[in-house]
């Protein structure tokens, strides 16, 4: 493996003050947290009978994931359609997604009213085949052990080239074998996702009642499974680009604007699905003057901008631009997801819903341990391909596709 | 790697016209109302919002008071953790109408289609074995044992039924169960099943518990007995699938004046499940989409490894 390709760890000192910031933040968070354990989710939060779930769920289970999944669409590309530039790109997404995936099923367990029943769900006589929620539950669960163990090649890299014996002894025996059962745990890692991020879609099927004609729609599980991978091959750009400008990660912008292109076609396939979808089953009456309107052509315009955007030279050849544009999908995405499952949906007249300080300051340091652990994991092991002097001939270097990182 | 793109395309074009017709065929099956399946039947004509039940029902359940600020009345504005019944009522002008709120114990209930482990269950037709429940009753009861509190059920009940605890370490989800604890196995008839609380307290008889069957002939009967009294229809003989709680409602008023939801005749659940259930023929397609994909990684690397061999680049 040429040498300009392989990732390395970042190394450097833990505790910048970044880092502190990060950790505060949670701490913060963490107190909430513990807080609720003692005295219940209503005091912390601003939840009711109506708005069971806040923002915990729409926000850091479906827009979490959804920013996770570019590990599933980055696996995509590079194994199953077999696109080995795109390999220098896999570990990084790889991390991103096993950090927003555990951040996703640890809310879980904060919001969960008894959560101590959960252990139930290791035991598949007792599962409920109709519910949507099992099988998110199961696929996601299932998917951050898949996630990490795609983590453990780095981990084991790392291992190898450590001066301790033994460590690299570990690594040397382990990494290879691990090497061997790749492509099934890769199989796995298209799959669980495909399903689950479908099923997050479907978990409102049932809402029929509730939720605004102009969402609810028996293609919930389409959308949700597109705009997972828009969502994703998103945040993979917008990581790398910020990557290369903290530490001089490698960044191949023809690659990127080739992805970007992949992901245009995602972003207007939502579109004229979405549309198409309205106008056939004669929805177009609910556009007006109104909120949901407002809303809705919001929602449309943020996967519209960036998929005309990427097919722009001016674009795709310049660095902050096709970051603004990453961006903008990684926002259509998380739009979708909260309008759907929170800004469009209606219980019953009389319920309104804000979120509480606690609610948000949960996601926050949520979202600011998942930043933690992801610049520590990076100092520590190879996930990262580092810029080299010597790199001209990006994108077309030799690189290892299929399970051999 | 063109050839592996090329099945690859050709199986998900096979895989997807198979969900497409088999998925149609296969629609899931409508839950038809259980032949002795008992439910109650609520005629908002002759109720006088006297509470009554709403205090007797909280009795019956050993609930809690909802304390009025001068702490002596139990006053409850909605269902809530304390409360499993209401009253509540419609007025318009001169006109006003009573209604009265509890668990409708639907025909197929979106919250037993969502709750993961069968928290929320048809009687005797759960995931767990528990001792004394009959199958048939269509009763929709609550196990504590097995849920998680995901309030799940929440989301999917169009009536917003079940409520939670939210000031509580340990939380219950709180719904009515038709009193099924009152139920006395010595009598006969439904009154062995279960013996709602709130149909004894009612002094107009406004509220009557029996089989769902005798309950739907019973409301047709007064329908054709005094055709200018109602307004003509049964809410819950189709509604949403069709509900084991019976509603009649004044000449004049609609079911959605008085706080119902407006729902089609194919139940939530059937429409969810049908439309999600579609692409999995059972199990069948996630297992061959996975061992599809691990066919083709697992060559795509032997191809990369063996060029690798070689000394080529790809
Ligand atoms: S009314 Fe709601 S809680 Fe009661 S059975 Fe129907 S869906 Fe379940
Ligand atoms: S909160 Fe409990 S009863 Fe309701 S769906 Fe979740 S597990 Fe089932
Ligand atoms: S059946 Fe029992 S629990 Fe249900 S509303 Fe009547 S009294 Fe309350």
């Amino acid at each position: 493996m040429s040498d300009h390709d392989h990732p390395r760890a970042i190394g450097g000192k833990p505790f910048d003050p970044l880092m502190k910031t990060l950790l505060a933040i949670f701490g913060v968070s963490a107190v909430v947290m513990v807080y609720r354990f003692f005295t219940g989710v209503g005091p912390v939060s601003n939840m009711t009978d109506g708005f069971t779930w806040g923002i915990w769920e729409p926000v850091n289970v479906v827009v979490f994931t959804g920013i996770g999944a570019g590990a599933y669409g980055v696996a995509l590309l590079c194994y199953l359609l077999n696109k080995g530039k795109y390999h220098v790109l896999v570990r990084p997404a790889v991390l991103l997604g096993a950090i927003c995936y555990t951040l996703g099923a640890s809310s879980i367990v904060i919001a969960l009213g008894r959560y101590w029943n959960s252990y139930w769900l290791a035991v598949p006589t007792m599962w409920n085949l109709s519910s949507a929620l099992l099988e998110v539950a199961v696929c996601v669960l299932s998917y951050v052990a898949v996630l990490w163990i795609e983590v453990l090649p780095s981990v084991l890299d790392g291992a190898a080239q450590s001066k301790s014996s033994a460590w690299s002894q570990l690594g040397r025996t382990w990494g290879p074998l691990l090497a061997k059962a790749m492509p099934y745990i890769i199989a796995l890692a298209i799959l669980l996702p495909t399903m689950h991020q479908s099923s997050l879609g479907g978990l409102l099927l049932i809402a029929g009642p509730k939720v605004h004609p102009l969402w609810h729609t028996a293609l919930l599980p389409t959308l949700f499974l597109i705009s997972c991978l828009s969502m994703g091959y998103g945040a993979v750009v917008v990581l790398t680009t910020i990557l290369n400008l903290t530490w001089k990660a490698k960044h191949d912008q023809r690659l990127f604007a080739e992805m970007s292109k992949v992901n245009a076609g995602l972003l207007l396939l939502y579109v004229v699905l979405r549309l198409g979808d309205i106008a056939i089953h004669g929805k177009l009456a609910y556009l007006g003057f109104n909120g949901y309107t407002l809303l809705f052509v919001v929602e449309i315009a943020l996967f519209l901008v960036p998929a005309f955007m990427f097919f722009s030279p001016r674009v795709q050849q310049n660095k902050g631009r096709l970051f603004g544009a990453a961006l903008l999908t990684v926002a259509a995405g998380a739009s979708y997801r909260v309008d759907t499952y929170l800004s469009v949906y209606r219980p019953a007249p009389g319920w309104d819903y804000f979120p509480s300080f606690g609610e948000i300051i949960v996601t926050i340091g949520m979202a600011a341990i998942g930043m933690a652990i992801f610049i520590f994991i990076s100092r520590m092991f190879p996930v990262v391909v580092v810029e080299t002097r010597d790199h001209s001939h990006a994108g077309s270097g030799r690189v290892l596709t299929a399970g051999s990182r | 790697m063109s050839i592996s793109r090329r099945s690859l395309l050709k199986g998900a074009v096979v895989a997807g016209a198979a969900t497409a017709l088999v998925g149609r065929a296969e629609a899931r099956e409508e839950v038809e109302p259980r032949p002795d399946a008992v439910g109650m039947l609520y005629d908002s004509t002759r109720c006088i919002g006297c509470r009554a039940c709403v205090t007797r029902c909280k009795e019956a359940n050993s609930l809690p008071y909802d304390r009025t600020a001068e702490g002596i009345h139990d006053a409850p504005t909605d269902l809530n953790s304390n409360t499993k019944n209401i009253i509540k009522v419609w007025t318009a002008g001169e006109k006003s109408a009573f209604t009265k709120q509890q668990c409708m114990h639907c025909v197929d209930p979106s919250c037993v289609s969502v709750c993961m482990m069968g928290a929320l269950h048809k009687e005797g037709e759960g995931k767990r074995d528990f001792a004394g429940e009959k199958k048939g009753t269509g009763v929709v009861l609550y196990d504590k044992g097995t849920c998680v509190g995901c309030r799940y059920c929440q989301i999917a009940c169009a009536f917003n039924v079940p409520k939670f605890e939210w000031f509580e370490a340990f939380p219950l989800i709180v719904k009515c169960e038709l009193c099924r604890h009152r139920g006395d196995p010595k009598k006969e008839g439904p009154l062995a099943i279960a013996n709602p609380a709130c149909c004894e307290a009612c002094p107009r008889e406004a509220v009557v518990y029996g089989k769902r069957e005798a309950l739907l002939a019973e409301a047709k009967r007064r329908l054709a007995e005094d055709p200018k009294r109602y307004n003509g229809l049964i809410y819950g003989e189709k509604e949403g699938g069709g509900t084991q709680v019976l509603y009649l409602a004044g000449a004049g008023v609609t079911f959605k004046q008085l706080g119902m939801p407006e729902l089609p005749e194919e139940s939530s659940a059937s429409f969810s499940e049908r439309v999600s259930h579609a692409p999995y023929l059972h199990g069948i397609t996630p297992i061959a989409l996975y061992g599809a994909m691990a066919f083709v990684i697992r060559r795509n690397k032997s191809k990369e490894e063996a060029s690798e061999h070689h000394g080529e680049g790809k």
